[in-house]
């Protein structure tokens, strides 16, 4: 017998907030955390914009800050955010059952040390173009610190949340760029279903608004370098004249329980994730199938999953990234699973604003289902301004909408072919 | 209720050879593969021994359109993913799928549903390769200093355009996936040391549920390059004694000096056991129960009691319904690295409980170095096709066997095993344990 699996807290730090409701009703007013890019110097780069997270002080929410003195951006998001979790779902530190506990994040690599590597190969290179390993081994080896190297692993910040807040149970990190968190929390869910811990800490976090991250995607040309002057405009998920996702950063944390544990210790519940749908493109490494083959098959293995036909969803959260082939294939995608109620269903992107999170994208995404079904209230796709022929759905374009808001389906497809989906609902006893 | 999942399908690639044959062989005969590395110029590396897979083509043996989208994508493989590709490559022609006939243009898989058919792999972020960045970084020098303005302007442009995609730690799954037409479900755990332990533990978990009916479990890793490498030396892990390469790495042992890097890519065809039965597989195991722990102690730590291996270890047995004094024997983690070492005795003695002393514990990192996120399944896989034989081989390089370690480690020669119940677990410094609880058949 499965059990029913809910959530019970939520933390969140975006470019569009340090909490989950300063970013919802950032998001809601249609206000952009797009901004030039302030953590390195960009200014020669082809993308000189991000969305990147304001400035806070780590030891408001941790222990110790020692501990994460050399840790990357991405664990301080995530420590930030589980404790922000933790809190609102009326759990200590210590309050987790060790063994009992798991803890499942879509998490990104550490801030590189780009300089010192840099330099190093600099110094190892020689006239032929040569590196010298153990030219560069000689700088690398006073210049490296070395625990902050161990910092860049995409473990850490499981390792970190788990040292933080004394879980012992199992723990997960993936890494499946942009789908990682929306998966992280799905697979949560089937060891919270089966019983194999009563509590998993869930979600997602990632940064790379660093200068490989921003090089290795404007490389890919997947980035937009339009609007420089005007960077609230890059991002422009579904409108004609898209031209590539706007990089943001960021972490957001759920508490989820099985039904029976939330009970057993009164635990105030935002939702119940019913059901969770993963597919693979097996297609080519970035191009996403043109017939939308794998997104489509996430979304009937969720709906399925959670006993819902597509006339019950009320809101869909898209993946919907700003590049012409994501949204086009997104929206073919819907059409297939939905059929014609595809056109009543509404579908927006709060990647127009936030930016695209990456591995923390999925959660956040679902976070903003979940306020949506709170205040039956949905977040805008803003700039949506010059209507593409190829994605003519309902994207509630520029402006936030009052609509019922009980079921939500929340789509994240990554880059490598990963497709997933999570149904969220208002939770009913 | 709960289905039966079993290892249809072994494909590895170590310092031991290509095939886990070749790892078998190895570990039987105790021939260590770590040698001095030989890849690039180590010597202002502390640590300058390790496994290295000196020789592999993951485009072959396999169909004429495979092999070319293979050679066509090489260049945007890692090493890491090359070895992943090519282990998967052996899983899926080992575990006697029919493969079609591409000029008829069939599927790779006839056989089978490919949308039930996933992968999940324990992989690493892979750092970049110095060559690939010598000339970039060069060009963008200003004034002596490396300097990001010039980056922007010089650096960007003289790197390939795909440079990225060459390092992404879910391109393993994605390009075995494109090669063997895997739709179901698709992952990348980054739980280093870990991973690939965990990827068999979720792979069977989603067949339990239901949602597929053939997983490639695998893991894949290289620390040989000069970042890796500089890395675990900078914390101390790694071994220092350099001079002699085969005994360099002595898991268990008093003289042990740390860690041995290596690398390589082991992967698992499984399946439930309804379908395997009926299309009248091979069948090498039963995966009985998998199990996972973390420790608490830091990101850089081992925890003293091993709570994270006990807690591993513990579940595993918990969901296998198995007692450990009917184990026949342990594959332990065994880095060789004192701290780690220590810690998963401690966590091994507090599983087996009583059994702790005649439970046979064995391990072999002596042979291959530390395979990470590929090791606790080559392990397995070698367990697999040795001790199926009814005999534990004795842990290579361990000559004085920790006495604090307070197991019946397996040392000199081989012992009998009285059951073919074998619990196999991984650790990484910092973080996830897993284990996972086999019948061999």
């Amino acid at each position: 017998m499965r059990q029913r699996v809910v959530i019970t807290g939520m933390g969140s730090v975006t470019p569009l907030g340090l909490t989950v409701e300063e970013t919802w009703r950032n998001l809601l007013a249609g206000k952009s955390g797009i901004q030039p890019i302030r953590v390195f110097d960009a200014e020669t780069f082809p993308t000189t914009f991000a969305a990147q997270v304001p400035e806070f002080d780590i030891a408001r929410y941790v222990k110790n800050a020692a501990d994460y003195s050399r840790a990357g951006r991405n664990v301080r998001f995530a420590a930030a955010a589980a404790k922000m979790a933790a809190d609102d779902a009326g759990i200590e530190a210590g309050g987790f059952d060790p063994t009992r506990t798991g803890i499942y994040l879509g998490s990104g690599e550490g801030t590189l040390d780009f300089f010192t590597l840099c330099e190093s190969i600099a110094h190892g290179t020689g006239e032929d173009g040569k590196v010298s390993a153990a030219k560069f081994a000689e700088m690398g080896l006073t210049r490296y610190d070395g625990l902050r190297e161990l910092e860049q692993e995409p473990n850490m910040a499981a390792n970190h949340l788990a040292a933080e807040f004394g879980i012992a149970g199992p723990t997960y990190s993936n890494l499946t760029a942009c789908a990682a968190s929306t998966q992280a929390i799905g697979e949560a869910m089937d060891l919270l279903r089966h019983g194999d811990v009563d509590t998993v800490m869930a979600g997602g976090t990632h940064s790379m608004i660093h200068p490989l991250g921003v090089t290795g995607f404007n490389l890919l040309t997947a980035i937009s370098t339009e609007h420089k002057d005007q960077p609230w405009r890059a991002s422009r998920p579904f409108d004609k004249d898209r031209a590539g996702f706007v990089l943001g950063e960021g972490s957001t944390v759920m508490i989820l329980e099985t039904l029976e544990h939330a009970k057993a210790r009164g635990a105030r519940i935002w939702a119940e994730v019913t059901g969770f749908g993963s597919s693979a493109d097996a297609y080519r490494m970035t191009d996403i199938h043109p017939e939308g083959r794998g997104p489509s098959a996430a979304m009937r293995l969720a709906l399925a999953d959670a006993s819902v036909k597509p006339e019950d969803i009320d809101y869909i959260s898209a993946h919907g990234t700003g590049t012409t082939e994501n949204d086009k294939v997104e929206t073919l995608s819907v059409k297939l699973v939905f059929g014609p109620h595809a056109y009543k269903v509404p579908m927006s992107s709060v990647k127009s604003t936030l930016g695209h999170l990456i591995a923390a994208a999925g959660a956040t995404e679902l976070m903003t289902c979940i306020m949506a079904i709170r205040d039956q209230i949905l977040p805008p796709t803003m700039n949506l301004e010059t209507p593409d022929p190829a994605c003519d759905l309902d994207y509630v374009p520029n402006a936030a909408r009052k609509a019922k808001v009980e079921v939500c389906l929340s789509n994240s497809f990554g880059f490598g072919g990963q497709n997933d989906s999570l149904v969220v609902r208002r939770f009913v006893p | 209720m709960n289905r039966r999942i079993v290892i249809t399908g072994l494909g590895t690639v170590t310092p031991a050879g290509i095939g886990a044959p070749a790892l078998a062989d190895a570990v039987r005969e105790g021939r260590s593969a770590v040698g001095p590395i030989t890849r690039f110029d180590a010597s202002n590396h502390s640590c300058r021994v390790a496994g290295m897979v000196n020789e592999f083509d993951p485009s072959e043996g396999i169909r004429k359109d495979q092999s070319r989208y293979v050679k066509k994508m090489a260049k945007v493989m890692a090493v890491d993913i090359q070895l992943a590709v090519a282990a998967a490559n052996l899983a899926v022609l080992d575990c006697g799928l029919p493969v079609g006939d591409a000029k008829a243009d069939e599927p790779v898989l006839p056989t089978i549903d490919h949308t039930r058919f996933g992968i999940i792999f324990g992989t690493s972020f892979i750092p970049t390769e110095l060559e690939d960045m010598a000339a970039p970084v060069r060009a963008s020098f200003v004034d002596g200093r490396f300097s990001l303005k010039g980056w922007g302007t010089y650096g960007i442009p003289r790197l390939f355009p795909l440079w990225l995609l060459k390092h992404l730690p879910n391109m393993h799954a994605c390009h075995t996936g494109i090669l063997w037409d895997a739709q179901g479900p698709s992952n990348s755990l980054t739980t280093s040391d870990a991973g690939g332990l965990l990827a068999l533990d979720e792979a069977a978990r989603i067949l339990r549920r239901g949602g597929a009916d053939y997983m490639l479990a695998g893991g894949a890793e290289s620390r040989v390059n000069p970042v890796m490498l500089l890395r675990y030396c900078l914390v101390h892990r790694l071994a220092t004694a350099n001079d002699n390469p085969a005994a360099a790495c002595r898991p268990f042992d008093l003289d042990r000096t740390g860690q041995v890097s290596g690398e390589g890519a082991a992967v698992l065809m499984i399946e439930g056991a309804d379908v395997a039965e009926k299309r009248g597989a091979r069948i090498y195991a039963d995966v009985l129960g998998t199990g996972a722990g973390t420790t608490t102690a830091g990101v850089n730590a081992c925890d003293a009691d091993g709570r994270a291996v006990a807690t591993a270890c513990r579940r595993a047995l918990a969901a296998a319904n198995v007692a450990p004094s009917n184990l026949g024997a342990v594959v332990a983690h065994g880095t060789a690295f004192a701290p780690q070492d220590r810690s998963e005795a401690a966590g091994l003695r507090a599983a087996l409980g009583p059994a702790a002393k005649d439970v046979p514990v064995t391990a072999i990192k002596g042979v291959t170095g530390n395979l990470g996120a590929a090791s606790g399944l080559a392990e397995l896989a070698a367990a697999i096709l040795v001790l199926r034989q009814g005999q534990v081989p004795p842990i290579l390089n361990c000559a004085r066997p920790d006495p604090e370690a307070g197991l019946a480690l397996v040392v000199g020669k081989p012992v009998n095993m009285k059951s073919e119940l074998v619990l196999i677990t991984s650790n990484a410094i910092g973080g996830q344990a897993a284990a996972v609880v086999v019948r061999l058949l």
